[in-house]
């Protein structure tokens, strides 16, 4: 490291960055840190090498570009009507041929220019079946590629349905799109939001109206071994930093899940708004 | 420094002036220096200015000329034509030049030009919210005026959620502040790429007021809006304006990383000004007491409203405020039926009640205002006659910029100094040739300072991942990426680093040394429960504990209960004939060396140290007679500060060879931290209020402070003033430390640069032209000490000599 490195790390260390109210014994805490740092160094430098080769860094679905795999499967349609006409969504009905349910998993939910997507999934309706596919990186310079795989996959009178996509998944695509300088493919298209239909039915009846709620209450959905979503962005990083991939295909489960769902929800809500 | 002409010492002070009207500064100075000739220490006439007119650019668009017209501005000031032309040739610019002198235009009009010619948009920033409404006030009136078709608004922390969205998509001129700029603007670029990809120009307006820590911060975000601008394709042009300081152009330039043009010239016109240094009388001459400053403002106040003039006084604090206004009011305002002729203005007022003050004042309804420093910016209030500074500011640049207040156009102005008991100002009034001849303060800022640089690289790699090779203004930042990239924030891959965290760094980033949230003041008068005023957390402590007597517009409250935590304070409306006075102190403790060496025949050491400032209680003074009616214990607790310091100490064997006695020791240390204070700021590129001196003996056995006698008092661990030759152990200690929770990283480069430090400090004192001590060298010093045996600036001399090497 450089000598304005050690320099850097020095000063903060002074800097206390962490501040307490009352004087403490910074020199022997800051001691036992240095020390913690080196004794877990020296672990790692002891493991066998052997040890680090038993890593499991399998991933599932195909390579389809260089760091963009792509993973696709198919799933019983949920009843749906051929033509779909929800309050949440505008005005006119929407053939089912149109609706593509999607959802990102990405690094993290501080927001801002910092934050991307790593998984982007959608569901459509496809010969006779939902399709499932899901896009996602396994370094940082495949994001451009994956952007523009999901944008193939959108047309210009594709419906998108989302939870909570409008406020939340769309707008990160959108910043997404914008430092790739790639045109955004969500722009303009219908967005039928399911969180807001749900929210209109079911708040103040239900103790919060997450997707976890409105799939258990309305789907009866059962997730056995789910990676909550908040592990998401570590599950990645670790596999980015060359840990395993383990929790990585637990996110793409929980993705998955998450898309079974939205189709089923808005079978659901459709089925409701249809008999009134 | 050319925006101001040069004062002159008045050649005929007596003479009768030829246009001697009835409403004139020059009559009420006349009358004041022959009825108090022993309390006017010094005189400066500023001769009449007369204008320089420019006609309009013919390239103005026809539109916004007429819109001119119909404001009454048929033609330019030259300096207006002057930023006209620059700008339109491409050149960033900074324009210099007084209070009053129609600034704005200098960057409104090409702003204006190119939004109605090509979409350009602009990005405003002001230091205040206040500020920015004001601006976008008058762009909305230039816009009616003419029809002009352009949006101006204001983007900050009070823009509701649903409006954002308009304003970064339609805002042709967005007025915003350093902070939102940093926090809301930047880390959502992308939100606003319609805005960065047409931005044409960044106008920042008060940049006097972005330097040391703060101007440094502020350099940083610059640095980061001319990233994203870069990512859009574009590199605005910035238009600059400051009041008058030392360096404006180098300042300027220091801001932005480039060439600037400076335009100094003003074609404003001025009365003539008359400035008036007054020394309030000795009342008690066995103790040498002068009377306060505050009942010689008061009184000077007085007969000038009294004389029909508008005036303004200018108080140090804001209780200084309040206590000025009462007795002002009292005078002018006694019956309630008729509208008030006093208002008070200062920070801590509701927005509301801020801004019907300044409508009030515009209007002219208002005859005397009573202000703290807030005035001092470039709030629009309308012509003023007289100025009266309770008190020195501080510093000439800013003495400058608070009179600039009075005098507009034809009339006749008139400022006075009332100087305070302190040194410092003492030391003004009685060497007035110090405050004519003194330039303005230079602005200074380092934006390469290692901590402010590496909190403003994590952000940047926020906005925009860094690649390989990329430079950050004057900085290859691989080094702090490397950090960056060890602690888990970023990612490199390839020739990229990436933003990886869960984490939106510049929240964790303050621009500013305050925070902690505002306290709000509750008033439950007869069951009520109105918010009246704020006050800001620093000064919560000082003004809000149980007791308390807190005025709003003169009107007393008494503080029944105060929520530290919930951040409010209870009053009800009371009708005591007192006010209240926080007692204060500051003790400083060494908690770790990092570093030490030998300087000279003493130590010098770096390291952490706690600073502690309590409040230990508060006096009850009787309005008028100022007499002390009784004390009251104040229960809260202590403002605590760990922090980085640089310290330098002398053995205790070597003080006693070398000093009569420890008082002279002590004295020698207090000058000594004032001659080290002054290069260490210098050397730092900090501002004063960045980096604190302090001198004790480092275990908070005692301390030492010189505020307001000019000689070191000895105070022990619990602030009782005590005698230096009963204590038993006596190493008297210089320290200065980031006034910064948690340190800026000032210090640690001074102690390494401890010997050229010391070296510089000695030269300053050895070079100045004074005989026995002033404020540019050891610091104020009593009239008493002029004729001292040993001169304050002897026994400086004398430490500092120790402490340097051979």
């Amino acid at each position: 490291m450089s000598a304005l490195a050690e320099q850097l790390r020095r000063l903060q260390a002074q800097a206390g960055r962490t501040l307490s109210p009352s004087p403490r014994p910074r020199a022997a805490a800051g001691e036992i840190d240095a020390l913690r740092r080196l004794l877990g160094l020296r672990e790692r430098a002891a493991r066998p090498a052997s040890h680090r080769a038993e890593v499991d860094r399998a991933l599932p679905g195909e390579e389809i570009a260089p760091g963009l795999r792509l993973l696709e499967a198919r799933a019983p349609w949920p009843a749906l009507p051929e033509v779909v006409h929800l309050a949440a969504s505008p005005a006119q009905p929407l053939a089912r041929e149109r609706l593509l349910a999607f959802d990102t998993e990405t690094t993290g939910l501080a927001g801002g220019t910092g934050t991307r997507a790593f998984m982007i999934g959608a569901a459509d309706w496809h010969d006779g079946a939902l399709r499932l596919r899901q896009l996602y990186i396994t370094c940082l310079g495949a994001e451009g590629a994956m952007l523009r795989a999901f944008a193939d996959w959108l047309r210009e009178d594709t419906a998108l349905v989302s939870y909570n996509g409008r406020c939340y998944d769309a707008p990160l695509l959108a910043t997404r799109y914008r430092l790739a300088r790639l045109a955004n493919p969500l722009a303009g298209l219908v967005h039928v939001d399911l969180l807001h239909a749900v929210r209109r039915r079911y708040r103040g009846l239900w103790p919060n109206c997450r997707l976890l709620t409105a799939e258990r209450m309305l789907l009866d959905v059962l997730r056995e071994d789910d990676l909550p979503g908040a592990e998401a962005p570590q599950a990645w990083l670790t596999y980015l930093r060359g840990g395993a991939a383990t929790n990585l295909r637990r996110v793409a489960d929980h993705n998955a899940q998450d898309l079974r769902s939205l189709a089923g929800l808005l079978a659901h809500l459709a089925h409701l708004e249809a008999n009134g | 420094m050319a925006a101001r002409p040069l004062p002159v010492p008045d050649p005929h002070p007596l003479a009768p002036q030829p246009r001697a009207l009835a409403r004139d500064g020059a009559r009420l100075a006349e009358r004041i220096r022959r009825k108090y000739a022993d309390r006017i220490t010094g005189a400066l006439h500023l001769p009449a200015r007369p204008a320089q007119y420019a006609p309009l650019p013919p390239e103005l668009p026809p539109a916004l000329a007429a819109a001119l017209k119909a404001r009454g501005i048929e033609r330019l000031y030259s300096h207006q034509a002057q930023a006209w032309q620059a700008v339109r040739g491409g050149d960033h610019v900074v324009v210099v030049t007084p209070t009053a002198s129609g600034k704005t235009l200098c960057y409104t009009l090409p702003v204006l030009a190119a939004a109605m010619q090509q979409r350009a948009k602009a990005l405003y920033l002001f230091p205040t919210k206040a500020l920015a409404q004001d601006q976008v006030a008058e762009l909305l009136e230039l816009n009616r005026a003419g029809g002009l078709g352009v949006r101006a608004c204001t983007f900050d922390g009070d823009t509701p959620g649903d409006a954002r969205q308009a304003v970064r998509l339609h805002g042709d001129i967005v007025v915003s502040n350093p902070d939102m700029l940093h926090q809301g603007i930047l880390p959502h670029h992308t939100k606003w790429a319609q805005f960065f990809e047409n931005l044409k120009y960044v106008v920042i307006d008060e940049i006097h007021t972005y330097r040391g820590v703060f101007g440094s911060h502020v350099a940083n975000v610059l640095r980061r809006l001319k990233r994203v601008c870069a990512f859009y394709g574009v590199a605005p042009q910035f238009i600059l304006c400051s009041a008058t300081i030392g360096n404006p152009q180098a300042h300027a330039e220091a801001l932005v990383e480039a060439e600037v043009r400076a335009i100094t010239e003003s074609g404003a016109p001025a009365g003539e000004k008359h400035v008036l240094l007054w020394n309030p009388p000795v009342v008690n001459p066995d103790l040498g007491l002068r009377a306060s400053a505050r009942s010689q403002s008061n009184r000077i106040a007085r007969l000038a409203i009294g004389a029909g003039l508008k005036t303004l006084v200018f108080a140090q604090s804001r209780l200084m405020v309040e206590v000025l206004t009462k007795y002002l009011k009292d005078v002018f305002d006694h019956d309630p039926r008729k509208p008030a002729r006093i208002r008070a203005y200062r920070g801590g007022y509701l927005p509301t009640e801020r801004r019907d003050a300044e409508r009030a004042m515009r209007a002219g309804e208002v005859d005397g205002v009573v202000s703290t420093s807030a005035l001092e910016l470039g709030v629009d209030i309308g012509s003023l006659d007289v100025v009266v500074l309770n008190g020195y500011p501080g510093s000439i640049a800013a003495t400058w910029q608070r009179l600039g207040r009075a005098g507009r156009r034809r009339q006749t102005a008139l400022g006075v100094l009332v100087a305070s008991s302190d040194p410092l100002d003492q030391y003004l009034v009685r060497h007035p040739e110090f405050f004519r001849d003194a330039p303005p303060e230079h602005a200074r800022i380092d934006a390469n300072q290692p901590l402010i640089l590496f909190d403003h690289l994590r952000c940047a790699a926020f906005e925009l991942p860094f690649v390989a090779g990329e430079r950050y203004g004057t900085v290859d930042p691989q080094a702090y990426l490397e950090v960056l990239g060890e602690s888990g924030v970023l990612h490199a891959e390839g020739d990229r680093w990436e933003w990886i965290a869960d984490s939106y760094p510049a929240n964790a980033v303050g621009l500013r040394s305050v925070g902690e949230g505002n306290f709000v003041v509750v008033d439950r008068t007869e069951g009520r429960q109105t918010i009246i005023a704020e006050v800001d957390y620093a000064a919560a402590a000082l003004t809000l504990y149980e007791g308390a007597i807190h005025m709003v517009q003169s009107t007393p409250y008494q503080v029944e209960r105060l929520d530290w935590d919930g951040r409010k304070a209870y009053v009800t409306r009371t009708h005591v004939d007192y006010y209240t006075d926080a007692i204060d102190y500051t003790k400083l403790k060494v908690l770790e060396r990092f570093d030490g060496a030998n300087a000279g025949r003493g130590t010098a050491h770096h390291g952490e140290v706690h600073v502690v400032r309590r409040v230990a209680g508060y006096k009850k003074i009787r309005y008028y007679s100022h007499e002390n009616i009784g004390y009251g214990p104040v229960n809260l607790p202590d403002q605590e500060l760990h922090t980085t310091a640089v310290w330098w100490q002398l053995p205790q064997p070597l003080l006693e060879a070398s000093f009569a006695s420890r008082q002279d020791a002590l004295d020698g240390f207090l000058g000594a931290a004032h001659a080290l204070h002054i290069v260490a700021t210098v050397a730092a590129m900090a501002e004063g209020r960045d980096l604190q001196k302090a001198v004790g003996s480092g275990d908070g056995a005692w301390f030492s402070t010189a505020d307001g006698r000019g000689r070191g008092q000895w105070r022990a661990g619990d602030g009782g003033v005590a005698d230096p030759a009963a204590a038993s152990e006596f190493v008297p200690t210089v320290y200065l430390y980031d006034n910064f929770p948690g340190g800026v990283g000032l210090s640690e480069p001074l102690y390494l640069r401890r010997a050229e430090l010391m070296e510089k400090a000695r030269g300053l004192v050895a070079a100045c032209d004074c005989t026995a001590g002033c404020p540019a060298c050891v610091g104020p010093i009593l009239a008493a000490d002029e004729q001292a045996e040993r001169t304050p600036k002897a026994l400086a001399a004398r430490v500092l000599a120790l402490l340097a090497d051979a």
